[in-house]
């Protein structure tokens, strides 16, 4: 039994190494890194980090949106020992940053960049705009591995894994981590079979808590979107099994159906009406599910989701009833979270 | 991408250009530098988009010759300037508005297609292999230009401030040398103006393209461009950097206002 997330990660490798364990999309097209791979890539990354210094009492600071690189080099931090500090990178980060002064940073484009101050090194996954000769603190992530090798796993499972940094510091080692995870496989009946999204992975404790550690643990196959603003569409590209989310992100697919519905009074409405009601009789569910209901989670991705999570607040009641009357009744994981959503382009959308 | 070859990639030289006995534009000369992001400014009528139209061939001038990329032309064909690596926007957006973004970004790679028609109808030879590095290419753009949420949206659907972006990845995907920009930010809110420049800027630094933008926003210009012309009447009144044509008399009064 893994007593580390790098053992899980290895466990994994080792057990289901062919099997699909990331995909993602880049410039339009969906790739994927099976377990053995991923483990492999890890080990040169840790590799890579240790070569640079990093060591298991050092913290490695991550400001990025869900791209695998960041998730790849968590990951290596971890494997020699270091704890993990997430930020939310939709978030003005300046004055936290320069409490925390971390020496050790992953920041995802010029953007994140401009908010680090003074640190020893800073691995950046975009480059554009950033002049890199004239900082030798720059490191691009594409140069880190060159000439690596892989480390022994350093890890124990009282380390601290996970720093967040909300309205209050949370800390989370190995083992609580694992804990909640194996308590969420048991209940919601997780299996390697499940395909989960991941749109905000960093952004919040309860992502790394209830999707990150549950995807080592059960080996099931993680998901990250071409960048945020794609999410819904990406969403309807794979249609997943398993998605995690908060009152805010359920509300906003709420909020973004309501918007797209017919005026009220059409025929159009009265059907949606008509089909979104609870009702006794076999036949009037039947065609509200093939008439309203089925297309309406094909449009959200919705359409084969088996396991929906929430963390932090319950969903409004408005919310609440929408997704039952689709059949979607979110398992609440109490988690405090602050998250609020961005505004996202919707544009490509249409119900 | 074409390399530039010397510092100068374009100049004009004495361009003249009427219509029907009325003169748009009056013996105009002006270098850009490769690598330069270089304003065109001037009241309506003042005959900045007959010169992009004398530039990429769309229009052929009186008198005048054009040197581009180390070539002399007396008059440059639309085909020649496109194969010669210039590319551009308009006014008024010329997109196929019933087709995709991602379509339209494609159709900028057309000149570079090597491939017979016949292959490519049967996607026979080098045409499938041709077709997905165009399409990577266009993709890479549509990333560069952050229009990806909106791939597989039909054009005509798209708010007018993105319909100007997508107007500019097919430009891009053409992979030019000379970008011609016909205001590019006509129409839009100062946030808007604010990521179009940032845009123009990153290609410029990114893609060491040439950029010659024509703009109203004298703001806009000032802040991005390294080189900028005056035209009035169809004359060249001030060339120079943004604090050259700034402290010019002569633009101050017809243009600028004191």
């Amino acid at each position: 039994m893994p007593h580390t997330l790098p053992q899980a990660l290895l466990h994994q490798a080792h057990t289901r190494g062919a099997a699909t364990a990331l995909r993602y999309k880049r410039l339009g097209i969906w790739h994927e890194r099976r377990w053995s791979e991923l483990a492999d890539d890890i080990g040169q990354l840790a590799g890579a980090l240790q070569q640079r210094g990093v060591g298991r009492d050092d913290d490695l600071l991550i400001l990025s949106q869900a791209r695998p690189e960041a998730l790849l080099l968590a990951l290596a931090a971890q494997w020699l020992g270091a704890s993990v500090t997430l930020l939310d990178p939709d978030r003005d980060n300046r004055a936290l940053l320069t409490q925390l002064r971390p020496r050790w940073v992953l920041a995802q484009d010029l953007e994140a960049v401009q908010q680090v101050g003074e640190c020893e090194a800073v691995v950046y996954l975009d480059g554009r705009g950033l002049n890199q000769p004239q900082h030798a603190r720059l490191i691009a992530y594409a140069d880190l591995c060159v000439g690596a090798s892989t480390p022994a796993c350093a890890a124990h499972s009282n380390d601290l894994a996970i720093v967040f940094h909300t309205d209050t510091r949370v800390q989370l080692t190995h083992a609580q981590l694992l804990a909640g995870a194996r308590t969420l496989i048991a209940r919601e009946h997780l299996g390697s079979d499940e395909e989960a999204l991941a749109a905000r992975v960093f952004a919040a404790s309860g992502q790394a808590r209830y999707l990150l550690t549950p995807w080592l643990l059960a080996g099931f196959c993680l998901n990250f979107p071409e960048a945020l603003s794609t999410r819904d569409t990406d969403r309807r590209e794979l249609g997943p099994t398993l998605v995690l989310g908060t009152r805010e992100s359920y509300g906003r697919l709420e909020e973004w159906v309501r918007e797209r519905l017919p005026l009220p009074g059409t025929f159009s409405h009265r059907v949606y009406t008509w089909a979104m009601q609870p009702t006794p009789s076999p036949v009037r569910r039947w065609l509200g599910h093939w008439l309203v209901r089925r297309p309406l989670r094909d449009v959200l991705g919705m359409s084969r989701l088996r396991a929906p999570l929430l963390v932090g607040p319950a969903l409004s009641p408005h919310s609440a009833a929408f997704f039952a009357a689709l059949g979607i009744r979110p398992g609440n994981w109490q988690e405090p979270s602050t998250r609020h959503e961005p505004v996202a382009p919707l544009l490509s959308q249409t119900v | 991408m074409h390399a530039p070859t010397e510092t100068v990639l374009l100049r004009l030289d004495d361009i003249s250009l009427s219509f029907k006995g009325i003169k748009a534009i009056t013996s105009i000369s002006f270098e850009v530098k490769a690598g330069d992001i270089c304003g065109l400014i001037g009241p309506n009528g003042a005959g900045k988009s007959s010169l992009l139209n004398v530039i990429n061939g769309v229009y052929q001038p009186q008198s005048g010759s054009i040197r581009y990329a180390g070539q002399t032309r007396r008059r440059m064909r639309a085909h020649q300037a496109a194969e010669g690596g210039i590319a551009r926007t308009f006014q008024n957006i010329a997109l196929f508005k019933g087709m995709s973004v991602l379509d339209n970004v494609l159709t900028g790679r057309n000149l570079k297609r090597r491939s017979s028609w016949l292959e490519q109808i049967l996607r026979l030879g080098r045409a499938p292999r041709e077709e997905d590095a165009h399409r990577l290419h266009a993709e890479q753009v549509i990333a560069f230009l952050q229009i990806h949420p909106w791939r597989h949206v039909l054009v005509g659907t798209l708010p007018y401030g993105l319909q100007k972006r997508v107007e500019l990845a097919r430009a891009l995907a053409s992979e030019p040398t000379l970008l011609l920009l016909d205001e590019p930010m006509a129409g839009m809110n100062a946030e808007e103006k604010a990521q179009m420049s940032q845009f123009i800027r990153d290609i410029n630094r990114e893609y060491g393209t040439t950029v010659v933008l024509i703009e109203h926003d004298i703001g806009v210009v000032m802040g991005l461009c390294d080189h900028v012309v005056v035209l009035d009447y169809g004359r060249k009144i001030g060339d120079g950097t943004p604090q050259q044509v700034r402290a010019n008399p002569e633009v101050i009064a017809a243009y600028l206002g004191s």
